[in-house]
């Protein structure tokens, strides 16, 4: 194996990482890693050196990523009861108060420090339902306008925003618990 | 547009917020909310932070494999 094709084997987990948290399917993820890095080895001159290696590839990634979420369109919008249950209710009284307020979190560079808080981020991220999950990605991590998110799943906007909403709360709440409880409050 | 929002109004806003541009009535009432309450502030600072992180996330994920230091 050239030295070329061992550095581009040696980043196949990540990348798998990245897939599996977009797609939410470990088959489509190993296609689209897959793809990816036979698309690198195929046209290695195309890496032309002055962007870092996975930077390289991740831009190759995503676009077959979308490529398998193009093919899996039914699948990948499909709603599990999760998707659909309404999250606000656990959050607001019927009046639309907090029913706990929100903490302080301090600056996300304190969390970032640690290896650990990127562990529990991801983590969370892939506890979403499949869709929020799917569908949060693709706006934090694609990159994908939201008039794109829709084309590609065939879901509405008002489908989108919903699941946006939901996601972001989930997210928020999964962070609360499994990062920010029990430690101490960070200056204000 | 109502003219009070709740905090479920405003926290929904908000989250809209991380993906169109909210419109000037919506500012406004946000903004008159973000007066006059203790918790949507908080609320306004976690979605900021789990923003922050995520584009941490991409870097340490997409950069160079480490998370930064």
């Amino acid at each position: 194996m050239t030295e070329f094709a061992r550095q581009v084997e040696a980043l196949r987990p990540q990348l798998l990482r990245f897939a599996r948290t977009q797609l939410r399917n470990d088959a489509w993820a190993e296609d689209a890693v897959s793809e990816t890095l036979l698309a690198a080895l195929e046209r290695p001159q195309s890496f032309a050196g002055a962007s870092q290696l996975k930077t390289w590839l991740v831009g190759i990634l995503k676009h077959k990523v979308v490529d398998q979420l193009r093919r899996h369109t039914r699948e990948a919008s499909l709603m599990s009861d999760d998707d659909s249950a309404d999250f606000d209710e656990l959050l607001f009284t019927a009046d639309g108060h907090w029913r706990e307020a929100p903490k302080e979190w301090g600056d996300p560079e304190h969390a970032c420090r640690e290896r650990q808080f990127f562990e529990v981020l991801e983590a969370c991220v892939q506890h979403l339902p499949g869709v929020q999950g799917r569908v949060f990605m693709m706006r934090e991590w694609l990159e994908l306008e939201t008039d794109e998110i829709c084309k590609e799943l065939a879901i509405t906007p008002t489908n989108l925003w919903v699941l946006l909403h939901r996601a972001r709360l989930r997210l928020r709440s999964c962070l609360q618990s499994t990062w920010f409880d029990g430690r101490e409050a960070p200056p204000a | 547009m109502k003219t009070t929002l709740t905090c479920r109004d405003v926290t929904r806003l908000v989250l809209e917020g991380e993906d169109r541009h909210l419109r000037l009535s919506e500012r406004l009432g946000v903004r008159v909310h973000m007066l006059i309450c203790k918790a949507c502030p908080k609320f306004a600072r976690q979605v900021q932070f789990m923003r922050g992180a995520m584009g941490q996330w991409k870097q340490y994920g997409g950069g160079n494999g480490e998370p930064p230091h």
